[in-house]
């Protein structure tokens, strides 16, 4: 089903379809060179975050998009670590990392957002 | 006259009003979140989640070792129930713990391998989506691999996960070996010559067995694919769908219910160049049908009509790529699932009987039914023991109601001599399995002697696999 339908459905319903980030290739490219400065925080986001937050083709927010997490951050820090863990649209509960801890998983949300080596 | 004109013109501006926040009203209803339970329990142990949310769980430990002796470890002494967890992507309560969450993360990547015999030895621990290009580079591949790539090693062979191709078995079957730790019996190596019947019994074994460190695969040296989608009408696809199995290396179904239309994908072996088609779309593509079902799913005809129009005139896709890059896809709308894999001749009348009920019974459908087959193999519990299956995989939305998979879609996998994914939805209990597995007992007498005092049953495990 690869993309046969996209082109034709897309137009069909192009006025609410979601619109995609035409650099998000070039965004992801640089995500994919990002990891935290951290060797446990790395391990950690390279098995888990970084399956999605750096992979073009997923629908997550890119590490070190800002833009992209700008409106995740205006609902609030409480609201996003809560989306996190618990799951919310696409983004699996706790991003399937089971051996994070709360703050392993607040570090690494600021890290994807931020973008910087923390 | 003018009368008359403005009235209708009031009335249609009145009805399009009404329709308008009808459909709004139905899409924000349809788009709410499920309820989700507390980011932490009483105690504070953190929530954990299956991938699609509906089993959770607030272990009282979290473990990540990284050697096969600390996996001993925590498989012998952790807090009970201990259980190993990968990706998540399993719908049934197997990894559900308020004991200890076992993750392998800490244990991944290609321990060695072997270029003669086209053989490499794997950390258990390492996801599908990591190994395709760490064999690539030593010039080999999984000669097959499923939809989604983000589990972990151990945990698609725990589940007897799959690909898609009439001669080409699941993922177990290409295994040769592996070490397995036991809280009895402490790390066996298992294969066919050495603790033989540990090897038929536990390699799928659902994590309740021990814990799969490493794996030994039979690869194929690399190979490109030649893939094509085509999007053709259900009827004449179901009709020539035997036909399409057999004559492909590797071929799917999607078929689209409520528009009458069904995409064939198909993948061979090639020697032509690489021709990439770039990111995939499928995501975008699916929530189009979603919101396809959000307006017009109150009118079937109207929904199916609007489908053929938009989707009439597609030239098939064409892409040639490594083979790791085209078997696998990115599932970033999540879903509950059920899987049944039937006896090969059953799939089609099957089939034509589940599509039947849900364009019947349920318009809030719009995940495409998945149609694969797989060839058999022999490992004890593994779904396609000793018979070549024909495979249907339903799915519902996150968000949306997916019971009627038992109540409507189940009987009919049933009725058909089908047997469930492990990881997928089913009510099946272990007196229901039982008959439907030729060597159920061996295999719970050896899990028994591996893992006399339970340790890797959870609740659910204890029902299939319990000392009662």
């Amino acid at each position: 089903m690869r993309g046969i339908l996209g082109a034709a459905l897309s137009l069909l319903l192009a006025a609410c379809g979601a619109a995609s980030a035409p650099d998000r290739t070039t965004l992801a490219a640089a995500a994919a060179q990002l990891l935290p400065a951290d060797a446990q925080l790395a391990d950690l986001y390279t098995h888990a975050c970084r399956n999605c937050h750096a992979n073009a083709a997923s629908g997550a927010p890119l590490t070190g998009d800002r833009e992209a997490w700008r409106d995740r951050w205006r609902k609030g820090p409480d609201v996003l670590l809560r989306n996190t863990l618990q799951g919310f649209n696409g983004m699996p509960a706790g991003g399937q990392c089971a051996r994070c801890t709360l703050p392993d998983y607040t570090a690494l949300i600021r890290f994807m957002s931020d973008g910087e080596h923390q | 006259m003018n009368l008359t004109r403005r009235r209708a013109l009031l009335g249609t501006t009145a009805v399009a009003v009404a329709a308008g926040t009808g459909v709004t009203w139905r899409q924000h209803r349809l788009d709410r979140e499920p309820p989700s339970p507390p980011l932490v329990d009483s105690s504070q142990h953190l929530l954990w989640r299956n991938w699609s949310g509906i089993q959770s769980a607030y272990p009282a430990q979290r473990l990540g070792p990284r050697s096969e002796e600390e996996v001993l470890a925590a498989v012998r002494f952790a807090a009970a129930p201990v259980r190993p967890v990968g990706a998540g992507h399993s719908f049934t309560p197997l990894i559900p713990t308020d004991g200890t969450l076992l993750s392998l993360d800490g244990l991944t990547g290609i321990v060695s391998h072997d270029a003669a015999s086209c053989r490499a030895n794997i950390w258990g621990g390492t996801r599908l989506e990591e190994l395709g290009p760490a064999l690539s580079a030593l010039g080999q591949c999984m000669p097959n691999l499923p939809d989604i790539n983000k589990q972990s090693l151990a945990g698609a062979l725990a589940t007897a996960t799959h690909g898609s191709g009439a001669l080409s078995p699941a993922l177990h079957a290409r295994v040769t070996a592996f070490r397995l730790a036991t809280p009895a019996a402490g790390i066996l190596d298992c294969s066919r010559d050495q603790n033989s019947d540990v090897f038929d019994a536990a390699r799928v074994g659902l994590g309740a067995f021990g814990v799969m460190t490493q794996v030994t695969l039979q690869n194929v040296p690399a190979e490109r694919l030649y893939k094509r989608v085509e999007l053709r009408p259900t009827p004449e696809v179901l009709e020539a769908w035997p036909h399409i199995r057999d004559t492909h290396d590797a071929a799917e179904l999607f078929v689209l219910p409520f528009t009458g239309m069904s995409a064939v994908v198909t993948h061979d072996k090639t020697t032509l160049p690489v021709r990439s088609l770039g990111t995939s779309r499928d995501n975008e593509v699916l929530l189009d049908l979603k919101r396809l079902r959000d307006w017009a799913g109150f009118w079937p005809g109207l929904r199916r009509h609007l489908a053929q129009w938009a989707m009439a005139g597609q030239q098939p896709e064409e892409s040639v790529e490594e083979s790791w890059k085209l078997l696998s896809n990115e599932r970033d709308v999540r879903f509950n699932e059920m899987e049944y894999h039937l006896p090969i001749d059953e799939q089609s009348a099957a089939l034509r009987a589940v599509l039947e009920v849900i364009e019947t019974n349920r318009h809030d459908v719009f995940f495409p039914i998945e149609v694969r087959s797989v060839a058999g193999d022999d490992a004890w519990l593994s779904p396609f023991y000793e018979r070549d299956c024909g495979s249907l995989a339903l799915h519902a939305y996150y968000k949306d109601d997916y019971r009627f998979l038992f109540d409507l879609i189940e009987p009919i996998l049933r009725r058909h001599g089908g047997r469930p994914h492990w990881g997928k939805l089913h009510s099946l209990s272990s007196r229901e399995l039982a008959p439907l597995y030729p060597r159920w007992s061996q295999a719970l007498e050896i899990r028994a002697t591996l893992d006399p005092d339970g340790r890797l049953l959870n609740p659910y495990l204890e029902g299939l696999f319990g000392r009662g």
